[in-house]
């Protein structure tokens, strides 16, 4: 019997162990299969595997029978999760079921999620922005949050790495407030909007728009084909998952790589319970593991553990991993675990209608979105009533449209005669929030989920520095808008509860200071160093860039740390 | 080998194909299944309807493309129970509206009865009649414009643009 739990423990050790398969998971498990560590991926949900496993990939629009409307009763049962725009027939099944995985609004969040192999990676807007030094020091130059422990400087190179790999389109704009980075061709603004683009360049010296860097390969490098990807189709229907790869996840990229390595056991249907410290050794030795289709509870060994469970999941896993060395969770002594939390603002959006440039139009399709206007408030300086500031998504269509007027063979005529109007154009904001002590989650106290695990309470809102970013930003596209001639403008603020920008970050924050940060400079807790954490839940603070491609980086820096410590014995 | 294994993959992608969620099997005009949300007697009355609003010309109409179908199933599962009703209200509205002005049953009149009923209830102060017509003329829109017909043969749907050009001469 001694002989069998010696087997089994041996059986159950690894040099590595990754907590989730998502974009950041994804790249912890690479990243170490390739430097020859022997590696277990712990995943909560299901196995999805490239092309296999996308059921709707090559479905044509008129197979779907509610043409992508959900039934009623689906959006009824999944209150939350339909509020994603990609939460339609040719996607749903990459998303949790909300009755699965209950959570406590202490105030309304929305939390998005996808529990499977590649989690949120399938479904992401590809987005893939650089921070600059102006992002990384905002902190320390306007006093909220702390500083970070990295400038723009350490994690370039990183930036390089994981780029080359992931394969992103973009330009090289030579913009202080936007770096490049390693850019496969990019896509074209088009006519309006590089009308848009000098415009706006003739009277506001300091504000660009530029063509939108997203993880699209517009141009295949060896390094992509052998991954098996190949150009991107412009299909725009990323959210299926994508035959061709031509769009980053890890489903198609990270995951089968490492799994190719030889070193990466791949374990979906695992729920992550708890870390487990052992305190005469004085650092974690494994994962309590809660098997999904089980239940069984059962453990995993592991000289490093990389905690990869996207933001909010992470900060519960650590949280929940409490011993009489770290009674509110593991590594915090300093009781900064789940505070500090912010996200993206995206309330604020705009459109109008413009009547110029008619003799022209567009020609095919564009996977990458449009044009990207990075934050031009309180870059150099602080220059307006609110801290930080936005960035925002621009793009321009010609407006074709067939009249639905009359009745019987009028209207099939009608129908049948696609009519070309003026273009329209449109932008969405995407704010930085402040971390703040009071935006925070916290394991309830009474409720579990159906693992037995606590569940997460949530309590984060915005704030009057919100609002005046939504207030500033609708008047400065308004008069952008207006100098460029557009007409009709019409704004909105949709009011939407934090959540659904599917961008929120903290709770175990990088920090100098071991009194008021969970991790140090290389994403290590500070108290147990063989436990890192590189996806959302270690961002100090959020700046303007879709986040994902900072989480990369991180993780891919974490992991050359990691290994070089751990073969000079230091870990 | 590579062959081999290509052969394997397309085999277990086929295999993935046969366990795809309820929602996502193809469907066509001839393998949607009726629903239960229209008696024996609205079912014909609605294939008259949306056959009045897009009829057969040298293409297909809405019926022989199977929107009616597309229609019931859309509000059976996707509409709530005031629309369920103002569908079913609607129609009794038409049958009513089409035996008090030519006596006869709507399915029994030639085109033109057809298109004055509909016409009168696209006018109509009633919010029923008003909401139906707007509704099944959305829905028939919708479902006709959207099948494989018409966006094989008539709109050219393409799937894999693969192409991108942000600005180019209008040419009509």
């Amino acid at each position: 019997m001694s002989y069998f739990n010696i087997d089994s423990q041996k059986a159950r050790t690894y040099d590595a162990i990754v907590i989730g398969s998502g974009i950041s998971g994804g790249w912890a498990a690479k990243e170490l299969c390739d430097k020859g560590l022997k590696t277990l991926v712990l995943e909560r949900g299901r196995d999805v595997k490239h092309n296999v496993d996308y059921p709707t990939t090559m479905k044509m629009p008129w197979e779907f029978e509610h043409r992508e409307r959900m039934p009623l009763e689906v959006v009824k049962e999944n209150p939350i999760q339909s509020k994603c725009y990609n939460f339609k027939e040719s996607a749903a099944h990459f998303f949790i079921k909300d009755k699965e995985h209950p959570y406590v609004q202490e105030k309304p969040f929305d939390w998005i999620r996808g529990y499977q192999v590649g989690g949120k990676s399938l479904l992401w807007a590809r987005q893939t922005q650089r921070w600059s030094q102006f992002d990384f020091e905002g902190p320390a130059r306007d006093g909220f949050a702390v500083e970070w422990p990295i400038s723009y400087n350490d994690i370039a190179p990183w930036y390089s790495h994981v780029e080359k790999f992931a394969g992103i389109t973009g330009n090289k704009d030579g913009l202080d407030s936007l770096p490049d980075g390693e850019f496969l061709p990019p896509y074209d603004l088009n006519c309006v909007e590089k009308y848009f683009k000098e415009s706006v360049a003739k009277k506001h010296k300091d504000r660009h728009i530029i063509i939108s860097r997203a993880a699209h390969i517009s141009q295949p490098q060896q390094i992509h084909l052998d991954q098996g990807r190949a150009q991107c189709m412009s299909r725009q229907m990323c959210e299926r998952g994508c035959p061709f790869g031509g769009y980053f996840s890890s489903n198609s990229s990270t995951i089968p790589w490492a799994a190719k390595t030889g070193n990466m056991t791949l374990r979906p249907q695992s729920v992550v319970h708890s870390i487990i410290y052992d305190e005469k050794k004085g650092k974690a030795t494994g994962v309590r593991v809660i098997d999904a289709n089980t239940k069984e509870m059962m453990e995993f060994y592991a000289k490093i553990i990389f905690v990869n469970a996207a933001a909010l999941n992470t900060n519960l896993v650590l949280l929940n991993s409490t011993s009489s060395r770290f009674p509110n969770g593991l590594g915090n002594d300093s009781g900064v675990l789940g505070k500090y939390v912010a996200f993206h603002n995206y309330r604020a959006r705009i459109s109008a209608e413009y009547d110029g440039h008619l003799d022209t139009t567009t020609a095919g399709a564009r996977p990458n979105g449009g044009g990207y206007i990075p934050r031009f408030r309180n870059v150099y300086k602080q220059d307006t009533d609110f801290l930080r500031g936005y960035a925002a998504g621009f793009g321009a269509h010609r407006i074709s449209y067939n009249s639905r007027e009359g009745l019987g063979e009028d209207l099939k005529a009608n129908l049948f005669k696609r009519e070309m109007g003026g273009w329209g154009v449109g932008s969405h904001m995407m704010g930085e929030t402040i971390p703040k002590e009071s935006n925070y989650v916290a394991l309830d106290k009474n409720l579990k989920d159906p693992f037995g695990i606590p569940q997460l309470k949530i309590s984060i809102d915005y704030d009057d520095n919100d609002d005046k970013m939504v207030k500033d930003y609708l008047e400065q596209m308004t008069e952008m808008f207006t100098e460029a001639g557009f007409k009709n403008i019409r704004s909105s603020d949709s009011k939407q509860a934090p959540g659904l920008d599917i961008h929120e970050m903290g709770g175990v924050r990088m920090g100098k200071d071991p009194k008021t940060s969970m991790l140090n400079k290389w994403n290590q807790i500070h108290s147990v160093p063989n436990v890192f954490v590189t996806d959302g839940a270690s961002m100090t603070s959020t700046s303007t860039q879709n986040p994902s491609l900072t989480y990369m980086a991180l993780t891919a820096r974490a992991v050359d740390y990691a290994v070089k410590q751990m073969k000079a014995k230091s870990l | 080998m590579e062959r081999r294994a290509a052969l394997k993959g397309l085999a277990t992608a086929i295999g993935g194909l046969v366990a795809l969620p309820s929602w996502a099997s193809n469907w066509n005009h001839t393998t949607l299944q009726p629903t239960d949300l229209l008696s024996a007697e609205e079912v014909p009355l609605l294939a008259g309807v949306v056959d009045t609003i897009i009829p057969k010309t040298d293409t297909p109409g809405a019926k022989e493309l199977g929107v009616d179908r597309f229609i019931q199933l859309m509000v059976k599962d996707c509409y709530d129970s005031n629309a369920q009703e103002t569908l079913k209200k609607g129609l009794a509205t038409v049958e009513e509206d089409s035996k008090e002005t030519f006596g006869k049953s709507f399915t029994a009149c030639n085109a033109a009865q057809r298109m004055h009923i509909l016409e009168g209830m696209s006018l109509s102060d009633d919010a029923t009649s008003k909401g139906f017509f707007g509704m099944v003329k959305g829905l028939t829109i919708q479902g006709y414009m959207s099948s494989e017909y018409v966006m094989t043969n008539i709109t050219k749907y393409q799937m894999i643009p693969a192409r991108w050009n942000g600005c180019v001469p209008v040419t009509q």
